[in-house]
C-alpha cells in the first residue's frame, strides 16, 4: 500500500512517514504542492494525505487536480475546523478530513478505513483467542463461560473486536459507543474499559484489552 | 442631499437664513401689497375729485365752448404730464382733450354713476368717467392717469425689498452661524473629551455637569457605554492573562519534565513514561484550545443554533448511560426525572448537560443521588442537575460561570475541564436565548438551565 503525504510542516511530515512506515505502508513525502503534483503524476498511490495549507499550489487546488483524473482516496488535514472548510474539502471530493491537532491513533484508524477496499464485511461472530462475541444472539463467552454484559459494555466490546489490533482513542470510543461527539474531559471511557476488563480479562491469565499510553485502547493477543 | 453641509453649525446657519428669508419675504410682500393698494386708492380718489371739479367747471361755465377757449383753467388743475382728460360728446366728438401720451380716445360704456377701470392701451392707464347732461346734450367726462409712474415707483420699492431680503438672509446666515458656533461649543468640548479616551484611559468619563440638558443626557448615556466597555475590556484582558497562565502550567510541566529526563541517559521505560506523561499534557492543551475555540465561536454575534425537537428524557437517559460507570465507581445513583420535549440544538444541549453532570458527579457526596429533573415555571422550562455535597461558597456563586474561574485555585484537578466547563454551559444557554443559574446550600447544589417560553416548549407531565 503506497501512501503519499503532502505536508509542508517538516516535523509533521517526518512523524507521518515514520508512523505510517511502521504500520507497514510505503510512504512518500512531498513538502509542497508542486512536488506533490509531480509525484501524483509519476507514481500510483492508494491514498493521499493532504495538508490544505501548502506553499505554491495549495491543498484545495491540488485536490481539484487529483479529482479530475484519479479516484485515489484523499484524507485532508486542516488546522481550521470552521465548518465551511470541512464542507469545501468534502465538496471538492476529499474522502475524509482531520483537524489539527489530531491524535495519531485517529489518523491511523481513518487511513485503515479509507484503504479498506469495498464495503466493510458484516461480521456477526467475532473470535479472538478464547473470547467470542455473537452479535445476533448478543452472547459473549470467554473460555467457554458465558459473560453477562450491559448494553454499553456489549457495544464497547463489539467496537474493540471489530477493530481488532487497532488502537482506538478515547474520543473515538466515546463517539461510537455513547454518541458523545465532543472531547469529554472525564474518565468515563477509562471507567467503562475498567469495568469491561473486570468481566472479560481479569479472571483469565491471557489479557486481551491493552492500554496504549497516551493513545487509547486496543484489543489483541499480545505476545 | 449631498449639497446639505456636513457641519451642524452651517446647517443651522442655513436654516436661520431660510427662516429669515421666509419672514422678511412675507413681511415685504405684505407691505408691498398694502402700498400698491394704498396708491391705487389715492389715485382713484384724485381721479374722482378731478371729475367732480370738471363737472363744477362745466356747470359754472357759460358753455363748453367757453371752457375750450380757456384751457389754462383746467390745464393748471391737471398739473402734470401723466394726467389725461377728455370731454366727449355723445356723438363721439372730442370737445376737450389733454393727452400728452397721445392715447386714443377710449370707448367706454355709458352709465349713470361714476365708473372706474384700467385701460389696456399702448400705455396702461387708470380711467374714471362720468356721464352728464349739459346744455341739453350728453357729455362723457373722462379723467385718467397713466400708470407708468406708479409702476416705476412700485418697481423701485420692489427692488429695495429684494435687496433688503438678500441682506437680511445674509445677515441671518452669518448671525446664525455665529450663534450656532457658540451654541455648539459644549458639543465640541464633549468631543475633545471623548477624543482623550482610549484603551489606556478607559477609566475617564465625560463631564456630566454641563449646563445643557440635552448634552447631559447624551454624556450620561456615553458614560454608561464607557462603563460597559471598560467592564468588557477588563474581562477580556483578565481572560487573556488567565489564558496565558493556564497554558503556562502544562507547558512548564512539559519543559521541566523533558529537560530533567534528557540530562542523563535513562532506561527505555523512563522515556516511555516521559512521552506518555507529555501526551497527557498535550491533550489537556488541545482540549483547552478546543474549548476556547468553541467559546469564541459561540460568542460571535452571528453564531446561531440548529434547533430541532429534542426528547429531554431520552437525551438525559443517554447521558446517564454515559456516566453510569463513573457514578457507580463513586457509589452514586443517577436519577433521570427529566420529561417533555424542547426546541434546541441536540449536540449543544447534550454538551451542556454533560458538563453539568460531570461536575455534579465530581462533587457529589459518596453514596448520594445525582438527579436531573425538569419543570415548567413561569412559562419557562427549567432543567436542573442536583447533587448533594459540600455547598459552594456564596462568594464564588456569581463568578462561577466565568472562564477559568475555580473556587479553589490551588486545586486544579487533572480531570477537570480547565475551568471552562461552566463557561461553555453559559455560552450554550445564551445561544439558545436562555440562561443558567446555580443554587447551593445545605440541600445540595443545583445547576439550572432555563429555556425561555419562546422556545415553544411542549412539556408534558
Amino acid at each position: 500500500m503506497r501512501i503519499l503525504v503532502v505536508e509542508d510542516e517538516l516535523k509533521t511530515a517526518d512523524y507521518l512517514r515514520k508512523g505510517l512506515g511502521e504500520s507497514g505502508y510505503l510512504v512518500e513525502v512531498a513538502l509542497n504542492g508542486l512536488d506533490g503534483l509531480h509525484l501524483i503524476q509519476e507514481g500510483e498511490f492508494d491514498l493521499i494525505i493532504l495538508d490544505v495549507m501548502l506553499p505554491g499550489l495549495d491543498g484545495w487546488q491540488l485536490l481539484q487536480v487529483i479529482r479530475r483524473r484519479l479516484p485515489t482516496p484523499v484524507l485532508f488535514l486542516t488546522a481550521r475546523d470552521a465548518v465551511e472548510d470541512r464542507v469545501k474539502g468534502l465538496e471538492l471530493g476529499a474522502d475524509d478530513y482531520l483537524v489539527k491537532p489530531f491524535s495519531y491513533a485517529e489518523l491511523l484508524a481513518r487511513v485503515r478505513t479509507l484503504l479498506r477496499r469495498g464495503p466493510p464485511r458484516e461480521v456477526e461472530q467475532f473470535r479472538v483467542a478464547d473470547l467470542e462475541l455473537d452479535l445476533l444472539r448478543r452472547r459473549v463467552t470467554r473460555a467457554g463461560e458465558r459473560v453477562s454484559l450491559t448494553n454499553k459494555e456489549f457495544a464497547l466490546l463489539h467496537l474493540l473486536l471489530s477493530r481488532e489490533g487497532e488502537v482506538l482513542s478515547r474520543a473515538y470510543i466515546a463517539s461510537q459507543v455513547w454518541q458523545m461527539n465532543f472531547d469529554s474531559d472525564t474518565n468515563v471511557v477509562d471507567v467503562a474499559i475498567r469495568r469491561l476488563r473486570a468481566k472479560i480479562d481479569d479472571p483469565y491469565p491471557l489479557k486481551l484489552i491493552h492500554t496504549v499510553r497516551g493513545m487509547g485502547y486496543v484489543l489483541e493477543v499480545q505476545p | 442631499m449631498s449639497l446639505w453641509p456636513r457641519a451642524l453649525s452651517l446647517r443651522l446657519a442655513l436654516l436661520f437664513a431660510l427662516v429669515g428669508v421666509l419672514l422678511l419675504g412675507a413681511i415685504g410682500f405684505y407691505l408691498y401689497q398694502s402700498l400698491g393698494r394704498e396708491i391705487a386708492w389715492r389715485d382713484d380718489q384724485a381721479l374722482l375729485g378731478r371729475l367732480e371739479r370738471m363737472r363744477t367747471l362745466l356747470d359754472d361755465s357759460a358753455s363748453i365752448e367757453a371752457l375750450r377757449q380757456r384751457p389754462q383753467l383746467y390745464a393748471n388743475m391737471l398739473g402734470n404730464r401723466d394726467s389725461l382728460l377728455w370731454i366727449v360728446s355723445d356723438g363721439g366728438q372730442v370737445l376737450i382733450e389733454i393727452n400728452p401720451a397721445g392715447l386714443a380716445v377710449p370707448q367706454l360704456p355709458r352709465g349713470p354713476a361714476v365708473q372706474l377701470r384700467d385701460a389696456l392701451a399702448a400705455e396702461p392707464a387708470r380711467l374714471a368717467w362720468l356721464h352728464v347732461e349739459h346744455e341739453g346734450r350728453g357729455l362723457t367726462l373722462i379723467a385718467g392717469k397713466l400708470l407708468a409712474e406708479r409702476s416705476q415707483m412700485l418697481a423701485a420699492y420692489r427692488l429695495k425689498l429684494w435687496l433688503a431680503l438678500a441682506a437680511g438672509a445674509l445677515l441671518a446666515f452669518l448671525l446664525g452661524w455665529l450663534v450656532s458656533l457658540r451654541g455648539l461649543r459644549p458639543l465640541r468640548e464633549l468631543a475633545a473629551r471623548a477624543r482623550a479616551i482610549d484603551v489606556q484611559h478607559l477609566h475617564l468619563r465625560l463631564d456630566e455637569v454641563g449646563e445643557v440638558s440635552e448634552l447631559r443626557s447624551l454624556s450620561a448615556a456615553l458614560n454608561q457605554m464607557l462603563a460597559r466597555l471598560e467592564d468588557g475590556f477588563a474581562q477580556l484582558s483578565r481572560f487573556s492573562e488567565d489564558l496565558a497562565h493556564e497554558m503556562r502550567t502544562p507547558l512548564s510541566n512539559l519543559m521541566g519534565h523533558t529537560q530533567q529526563t534528557l540530562r542523563h541517559p535513562r532506561a527505555v521505560e523512563d522515556y516511555q513514561n516521559l512521552l506518555a506523561s507529555n501526551q497527557e499534557e498535550y491533550e489537556r492543551l488541545a482540549r483547552m484550545i478546543d474549548s476556547m475555540l468553541f467559546l469564541a465561536r459561540t460568542e460571535q454575534p452571528q453564531a446561531s443554533v440548529k434547533r430541532e425537537t429534542v426528547d429531554l428524557h431520552g437525551l438525559v437517559e443517554q447521558l446517564c448511560e454515559y456516566f453510569e460507570g463513573m457514578a457507580e465507581e463513586r457509589e452514586l445513583q443517577l436519577v433521570n426525572r427529566a420529561e417533555g420535549t424542547l426546541q434546541a440544538d441536540q449536540g449543544l444541549l447534550r454538551r451542556a448537560l454533560a458538563n453539568l453532570l460531570a461536575n455534579a458527579l465530581r462533587h457529589a457526596a459518596p453514596g448520594s443521588t445525582v438527579s436531573i429533573a425538569s419543570q415548567l415555571r413561569d412559562g419557562r422550562l427549567e432543567v436542573g442537575v442536583h447533587n448533594l455535597g459540600e455547598p459552594i461558597g456564596a462568594e464564588h456563586l456569581p463568578r462561577l460561570f466565568e472562564r477559568f474561574y475555580r473556587c479553589d485555585p490551588a486545586r486544579a484537578q487533572p480531570g477537570d475541564s480547565g475551568g471552562l466547563g461552566l463557561a461553555i454551559v453559559r455560552s450554550i444557554m445564551q445561544l439558545h436565548g436562555g440562561s443558567v443559574r446555580v443554587e447551593s446550600g445545605e440541600q445540595g447544589t443545583r445547576f439550572i438551565l432555563v429555556f425561555p417560553l419562546a422556545e415553544r416548549v411542549n412539556h408534558k407531565r
